[in-house]
């Protein structure tokens, strides 16, 4: 009798030649979505340049506080303060520190580092106001976010 | 006459998706990192009546910016600040032990001074040329440029040791006056 060989199984591979482009299109999706949540903000802001930055290590410690121009021109032309996309005036930078203090572990509360991301156009009254509230404010610790010096060192 | 049959091979694209996964991490690491450099700065606390230290002339060095950013340093109008590093460098540290310098660099006061109208960057800039000054000193005790030591890890042991050692006995005294008030129209 004639031996029938059984069909031979087709070996199917899943392709993952197309893994790399979903893979690709995370991370346009990431990269492009970090630039615009950086920027998305009420107001525009260009961080003057420096040479002379410290680095810091915990990051859970800084609280970010903006100043810049309106990009719309609906809220006036004067610079204004945000934190989180919320535009706040100069009395409610008191409030917004104890608000920033209660979410910080007791022990770390002293050590909040508040961060100035200024467009470097503003003008030192407004920075002299905010820099005043936050001594009131007991958050002493600031950091003026800075660029990179472009071509410099 | 027909050449041999040419060799249908694939390149195996398995790996091509690590290599997008390793960009991936790249990116989201190094945004983030960028976003935590700056200058760092310590206010005054708030006390109700300050108490008026006198410090002596020749201790301090006074920078002003007035709201056109034009600067006077020392009592001297400038166009730029080109030569500002050495010339604090010098006011700290008084190598030639001069009447004008600071009679020692725990005594040494610089005094950045602004006009409310000044643009925050003039502010900025000048913060980073007296820091960088500081720096460039501390590096020196050290044997080091200003950025290296700036990047010296605080967490390890032996370069802690060197931070230390850098910076010891020599404050990073910077006063920011705050501005005078604009004259009410």
């Amino acid at each position: 009798m004639k031996k029938f060989k059984t069909k031979n199984v087709s070996k199917s591979e899943i392709s993952t030649a197309s893994l790399p482009d979903i893979v690709f299109l995370l991370l346009f999706f990431f990269m492009v979505t970090a630039t615009i949540k950086a920027k998305d903000d009420q107001l525009v802001v260009q961080p003057p340049e420096a040479r002379a930055v410290t680095k810091v290590e915990q990051k859970s410690l800084i609280r970010e506080l903006t100043i810049g121009y309106p990009k719309n021109a609906a809220l006036g032309v004067e610079a204004r303060i945000s934190s989180d996309g919320k535009l706040l005036s100069l009395e409610e930078i008191t409030k917004w520190v104890f608000e920033q203090k209660n979410s910080l572990p007791e022990s770390q509360r002293d050590q909040m580092i508040v961060m100035l991301r200024a467009d470097e156009y503003v003008k030192m009254g407004l920075i002299a106001d905010v820099q005043h509230e936050l001594r009131k404010a007991d958050a002493r610790k600031v950091l003026f976010r800075t660029v990179l010096l472009r071509g410099g060192a | 006459m027909r050449s041999n049959k040419l060799k249908l091979e694939s390149i195996n694209t398995g790996s091509m998706a690590d290599i997008a996964f390793l960009l991936l991490i790249f990116f989201l690491v190094s945004t983030t990192i960028l976003q935590e450099k700056g200058l760092m700065l310590k206010l005054p606390p708030e006390v109700d009546d300050p108490t008026t230290i006198k410090i002596k002339d020749r201790n301090v060095f006074n920078i002003y910016v007035n709201s056109k950013n034009q600067y006077l340093i020392e009592n001297e109008v400038r166009g730029d600040l080109s030569g500002l590093q050495s010339e604090l460098i010098n006011f700290i540290l008084n190598e030639s032990h001069s009447d004008h310098f600071a009679e020692s660099p725990q005594d040494a006061v610089v005094s950045i001074k602004t006009d409310r109208g000044t643009d925050y960057k003039m502010f900025i800039t000048l913060l980073d040329e007296v820091k960088e000054s500081y720096y460039t000193i501390y590096g020196d005790r050290v044997g080091m440029s200003a950025s290296a030591y700036r990047a010296l890890d605080q967490s390890a042991l032996e370069q802690r040791i060197l931070y230390e050692k850098g910076k010891e006995g020599i404050p990073m005294n910077i006063s920011i006056a705050e501005p005078d008030a604009l004259a009410i129209k």
